[in-house]
């Protein structure tokens, strides 16, 4: 199997790089109007169809991975490394990415499959999907480059081959960690698409903004695919690394969550593009970074440039990621640089105050954030580098500096949605602002009498109930606009259609998918402000717990039923069993545990999370007292935890409305019932305004 | 075995790839009229939305009129060019 | 002039006081000092959340931090001592001292000026926009203007 998963791979590459090449040549055919033996357009075809080839190889390579794990053929280095036989069968499968060569395999499996829809789904526009198809395969190409010479997943043991596998790391078996990582590479690996688009667009002069058009399906889809990953991610950390919390500023976290801020500014701004023309460079570059973020991230690492938890897979490619980094980012110069007549604004911002300038606004914030992020992740190189030793940029920066950054999104978030295009005149302002500004006041007042005291940051050394402060006050001023919105928007169709008021909801959702799908996803972000916000309000403790005795944190009590230990073929294990009382009435029953997992010889923690809207109760098994046998409990409680979930799910949610096409216009009017207005419309297939 | 499913691979992908196929999408140049009602569309939208949010009571009446009579002025000049490439024998 | 300084002299003593006033807790002393600091074990948390099992170092390091606190030092002087030992990294985050200020003010510093250029940005493009006249062209064309209402109508 090894050596068929071998040969897929370098078929794999001798495919992709055909495609580059011959839809390259066949390009350059078709544009010069160059005589050729061949017809441009029949070599065209072929380059497509072995793009697509190569997505069955590259599928036949992963299956030929797979295959070897979940047969044990442990003459196979990696699954050697990364499996054992007592692992059970979903994490077999997850080991296809819990080390490099498997997780590069993974993104190039991803990356074909893109490319196998695009190149599908070519006749939406034939050309420009050629000209993606061509650039996508050029990004193929590296990464079978890496797999083929640099990384290769179907090395085989050199000597005796062993009876059993080292397994799998311990963090990674949860069941979270087999949709964890996929989810980000497809969030990572989908921003190629529309890069692919955009400077294929760019290079054969698209004329107007349809590309955006095309690609905006690609660009939220993946969007979805990277946030879910993120916070799948965060929840992962939540519940089994064990220290109460859920985001580190990890290396590795802040990584993906570059791109997707980068991706989230290019979302909105490319609104700008396709409703006035506008911005054409900045999209351009906003999407080239996105693209290039995604790779350095992966870069960061895999090189080992700085030092990280998330280090599952460090090894010395990160020559071939600055190589290729540095391709692209040459290539998208020199493109922009020949084009960039072609990039001019066709319109002109009308004011400062509007929708487009808050959406400015937005990118700007957004992107400072980008940096800010870097900022801190790349500044241990950078000291130690300047100032000879290395420092630590960890949680207390991001805290005062990022956190800050996001809470001006947050507020943004709130205004962008009441200013008009073009422009808004004070008048409109005032008319629109008055009611969100009295509820985030309101909302402020609430909070302050509940004992969220702001100006603590001043007195101690905690942000905790300054941000919460915030957080909750701006929160409720971007729902009260949200709601505003919908409201007033579902009015209009009522009064035309006479409709009820949810009937009209509906319709308007419809109406325009991607707009109130924004707002819905927006309202998403509020729910999690609101959950992280909780983070503020976090208590612990940590006690030895004997039999029957107990410890109490908040209204609950929690006391000590039995610890054992045990063991099976996998792990030892020692626990507790914890009862958890509110009052005198018993609520549930707890069992943090503490691992050891034979064949990895590594430790694990198995949190117990009792999960409430209000606050979880969130208990790891910390230790045992070697002088009394006795288990040290750690208990937490984290309020308000369960609605970062919740916001996420809204998130899928709201971009699955924005994902659905638009009512059309002429669908629109019959069902408003008034003739003459569908009669006229009946010939404009119309989609929805932003 | 082995080698057979290597074979089978590689030459049922090299006989897709290369299959002559009779009809092949052409690669055509997007014309002046197909980008102009393009940009009608997206025109037309730009208008929906501005009459939806001023009923909405998201505009003032001056607001309105002034960037209705824009948008207006360049739709116009777009049908206006419309009207004139499809009258024009191909 | 004397009364400006005055008034300088008491809002600073104010702020010192203000800004010192918190540090009387050692309980909460401990909990944010050990926020501030990472474990060196090479886990990369911070060192009051390392939690994992057997670690060589986190427990070692927080008992002396309870000494440091229990001997009165003060916050500065103990994380200054924690630095002196494990090197810089121990740190959470750079302190302000030297080039590490640098670490702090670039990333404000970006936003702003990045604000600052966009409202430049957006005034000029204003002024241009302004200096177009918007052509009366479509006033000649009131059919075409019919047509369009009508056709983008709700």
């Amino acid at each position: 199997m090894p050596t068929f998963g071998s040969f897929a791979l370098l078929l794999a590459l001798a495919l992709s790089g055909y495609t580059l090449l011959a839809g390259a040549v066949a390009l350059y055919q078709i544009a010069m109007r160059a005589r050729a033996r061949v017809a441009p357009e029949r070599l065209a075809e072929t380059a497509r169809r072995a793009g697509i080839g190569s997505f069955i190889a590259t599928t036949a390579a992963a299956f030929a991975l797979v295959w070897a794990a979940f047969n044990n053929d442990f003459s196979v280095a990696y699954i050697l490394h990364h499996t054992n036989r007592a692992l059970p069968g979903p994490y077999k499968f997850a080991a296809l990415w819990s080390g490099q060569e498997g997780s590069l395999l993974l993104w190039a499996w991803l990356l074909s499959a893109y490319g196998f829809v695009l190149r599908l789904r070519h006749k939406v526009d034939v050309k420009l999907t050629a000209y993606a198809s061509t650039i996508l395969a050029g990004v193929q190409v590296f990464f079978l480059l890496l797999l083929n010479f640099a990384a290769m997943p179907f090395s085989l043991v050199s000597g005796p081959v062993p009876q059993d596998g080292f397994g799998l790391n311990p963090l990674l078996q949860y069941p979270e960690m087999v949709i964890h990582p996929p989810m980000l590479y497809l969030g990572y690996v989908g921003f190629a698409v529309p890069f692919a688009f955009a400077l294929g667009a760019l290079m054969m002069r698209y004329p107007g903004e349809k590309w955006i058009h095309i690609t905006r399906r690609w660009t939220m889809v993946t969007w979805l695919f990277l946030t879910c990953g993120i916070f799948l991610g965060a929840h992962w950390a939540y519940s089994v690394l064990g220290w109460g919390g859920y985001w580190g500023w990890d290396p590795v976290e802040n990584a993906s969550l570059m791109p997707w801020l980068t991706g989230t500014a290019f979302l909105h701004s490319v609104m700008m593009q396709e409703k006035r023309g506008m911005m054409k460079s900045w999209n351009v570059w906003l999407i080239f970074s996105t693209f290039m973020l995604a790779i350095f991230g992966t870069l960061l690492t895999r090189s080992g440039l700085v030092s990280s938890v998330h280090a599952f897979a460090q090894s010395s490619i990160g020559t071939w990621f600055w190589t290729f980094l540095i391709i692209v980012m040459s290539v998208c110069l020199f493109t922009f640089i020949l084009q960039r007549d072609h990039l001019k604004a066709e319109n002109k911002l009308e004011s400062l105050v509007s929708r487009e300038s808050s959406f400015l606004f937005n990118n700007l914030v957004l992107l400072a954030a980008c940096f800010t992020v870097l900022w801190g992740t790349l500044f241990p190189v950078l000291s130690e580098y300047i100032q000879g030793n290395k420092v630590t940029v960890s949680a207390p920066f991001y805290n005062r500096v990022a956190v800050p950054i996001g809470l001006f999104l947050l507020f943004l978030t709130g205004i962008g949605p009441l200013l008009a295009w073009r422009s808004s005149s004070f008048k409109s302002i005032r008319k629109n602002f008055v009611l969100p500004s009295i509820a985030g006041l309101a909302a402020a007042v609430v909070v302050i009498a509940c004992g969220v005291h702001p100006w603590e940051i001043f007195t101690t050394n905690e942000q905790g109930s300054f941000y919460a402060f915030f957080a909750f006050s701006l929160g409720a001023m971007v729902v009260t606009a949200v709601s505003a919105e919908f409201l007033r928007g579902a009015g209009v169709i009522s009064r035309h259609t006479s409709q009820n008021l949810f009937a009209s909801m509906v319709q308007l959702c419809r109406r325009n998918t991607r707009r109130y799908g924004g707002y819905i996803v927006h309202f998403g972000v509020v729910v999690i402000f609101i959950g992280i916000a909780g983070s503020a309000f976090n208590q612990s403790r940590e006690e030895e717990l004997g039999y029957k005795q107990s410890l109490n944190i908040g209204p609950y009590r929690v006391e000590c039923q039995s610890y054992s230990q045990d063991s099976n073929a996998n792990y030892d294990t020692e626990y507790a069993l914890l009862d958890v009382y509110r009052g005198s009435k018993k609520i549930t029953q707890l069992a943090p545990e503490k691992r050891f997992y034979a064949a990895s010889q590594q430790p694990s923690t198995i949190v117990a999370n009792h999960s409430t809207l209000a606050w979880d109760l969130y208990v790891i098994y910390a230790g045992k007292n070697p002088d009394t046998g006795q288990p040290i409990i750690k208990v937490f409680l984290n309020p308000l935890i369960a609605w970062i979930w919740i916001g996420v799910g809204i998130i899928v949610g709201g971009t699955g409305v924005a994902l659905f096409p638009n009512m059309t216009a002429a669908l629109a009017a019959a069902r408003n019932r008034v003739p003459a207005a569908a009669q006229a419309a009946a010939a404009v297939p119309a989609r929805g305004g932003d | 075995m082995i080698i057979i499913a290597c074979g089978l691979l590689f030459l049922g992908i090299l006989f897709y790839v290369f299959y002559p196929e009779r009809h092949v999408e052409e690669q055509h140049q997007k014309t002046r009229l197909e980008y102009l009602r393009e940009r009608k569309d997206v025109l037309y939208d730009n208008l929906r939305d501005l009459n939806f949010e001023y009923r909405a009571g998201k505009y003032v009446q001056e607001d309105y009129a002034t960037q209705q009579a824009d948008l207006e002025n360049e739709t116009a000049e777009v049908l206006a060019e419309i009207d004139v490439l499809e009258s024009q024998p191909r | 002039m004397s009364k400006l300084f005055r008034l300088g002299r008491g809002i600073v003593i104010v702020l010192v006081a203000v800004l010192t006033m918190g540090s009387a807790n050692t309980a909460v002393r401990y909990n944010e000092l050990g926020h501030k600091m990472m474990c060196v074990c090479g886990c990369n948390q911070i060192l009051i959340e390392c939690n994992h099992l057997g670690c060589p170092d986190s427990d070692r390091m927080l008992g002396e931090l309870r000494v440091s606190l229990a001997g009165g030092s003060n916050d500065d002087a103990i994380l200054t001592a924690f630095q002196d030992k494990y090197g810089p990294t121990v740190l959470a985050a750079p302190m302000l001292t030297k080039f590490n200020i640098v670490a702090w003010i670039v990333p404000p510093a970006v936003l702003f000026l990045g604000i600052a250029a966009t409202v430049i940005l957006v005034r000029r493009w204003r002024l241009r926009a302004a200096a177009i006249p918007a052509s009366p062209r479509a006033t000649e064309f009131p059919a075409m203007r019919e047509r369009i209402r009508r056709e983008t109508q709700l």
